[in-house]
């Protein structure tokens, strides 16, 4: 045994803070973004199909983005360049965007838990 | 029939027999090698993922708090008594070493919110070219690479409040994220109100930040069990 009569504790967790509700809507928000069991039925496969793809889509894109400002900031871009660029990538945000509307998907749906980097969205 | 599993634990021959597992099923003790392990039978092959459930099987677990440090396995395990006996033989020396460092110990669970701008929705109105739609990306950037410097601070400066207090720690920031950050500590269960102590000046110190402590909890974030059982048997 671990535990000695001078060394009580208390099974029972205690919680405390001055935050309750805010620390529950929180809480919602993480649960809800972790993965849930996939569901291969016929109904359900589009759906699910469509959502990894453009999920893909979105982390390239989100990439690109990056990649461009980096360009952007380095000064290895015309000003030219850096509009052709930026229009580029403005009308495939765009694009997703469609492409989301019309599968029913919102930007949660398509978020990403990167571990310590991070969520995509 | 499958068995299904709660924890394992070591230096307890007997426990409250009351204790009722998934479903109400009455919770026994099998005990394997050196070790013992809290079961309930279950005639099905899933366990549905309900409120109830998971309430149920952090009872048992948590019920055995109070005289040992326990290994929660995962909720949902599911095995015949022979695969766990196998499991357990196999994997003896790596789980003598995960009792070894939970030994005594609870664990603490830290989560902590601060107030985030989100200032995005108003700039993107203006955006009316390529130029102006890379310039307002470089901005997102920026703003989320200090969002990103911000959460590493808190994570240093909560690190230096419970150092020499805890055996181990889990830490998870989310910089773009309210709930900015969530620990679990592994704490001496002899050190708890020293920990509690220096919690209570820490939240002091940074009024601007919002805190929930709890504990103490089985050492959920430090079994790291359900992996190895998952690798041999192919068990979720």
């Amino acid at each position: 045994m671990e535990f000695s009569p001078e060394n009580p504790l208390t099974a029972e967790p205690e919680i405390e803070t001055a935050h309750a509700e805010e620390f529950v809507e929180q809480l919602r928000c993480v649960t809800d973004t972790l993965p849930s069991r996939i569901n291969i039925d016929a109904k359900s496969v589009e759906e699910g199909l469509a959502k990894l793809v453009l999920t893909l889509i979105e982390f390239i894109r989100r990439l690109l983005e990056k990649q461009a400002v980096r360009r952007m900031e380095g000064g290895d871009l015309s000003p030219e360049q850096i509009e052709e660029l930026g229009l580029a990538l403005m009308k495939l945000e765009g694009k997703l965007q469609e492409l989301k509307t019309q599968f029913g998907l919102s930007d949660e749906d398509l978020n990403l838990d990167l571990g310590p980097i991070g969520r995509l969205i | 029939m499958k068995l299904y599993a709660h924890c394992l634990i070591e230096d307890l021959d007997a426990f409250d027999t009351s204790t009722r597992g998934i479903s109400g099923a009455a919770v026994r003790l099998l005990q394997i090698d050196e070790l013992a392990v809290l079961v309930t039978d279950f005639n099905a092959d899933t366990v549905a993922v309900t409120r109830e459930n998971a309430l149920d099987h952090a009872s048992v677990v948590r019920s055995v708090l109070d005289r040992t440090t326990p290994l929660p396995f995962r909720f949902g395990t599911l095995v015949t008594e022979q695969q766990l006996r196998s499991y357990i033989s196999a994997r003896k020396p790596a789980l003598q070493t995960r009792f070894a460092h939970v030994r005594g110990c609870v664990e603490m669970s830290v989560k902590i919110i601060r107030e985030v701008s989100e200032d995005k929705a108003e700039a993107r109105d203006e955006i009316t070219s390529g130029t102006s739609f890379l310039e307002e990306k470089r901005r997102e950037l920026l703003g989320s690479e200090q969002k990103t410097i911000e959460a590493s601070e808190i994570r240093t400066w909560l690190h230096d409040h419970v150092d020499g207090l805890i055996r181990d720690e889990q830490v998870t920031t989310r910089p773009s994220e309210k709930l900015v950050l969530a620990a679990a500590h592994l704490v001496e269960r002899a050190k708890i109100p020293q920990y509690k102590e220096r919690m209570a000046a820490a939240r002091k110190n940074r009024p601007e930040l919002h805190f929930l402590f709890s504990g103490p909890w089985p050492p959920y974030s430090f079994a790291n069990i359900e992996l190895e059982f998952k690798t041999q048997f192919g068990v979720s």
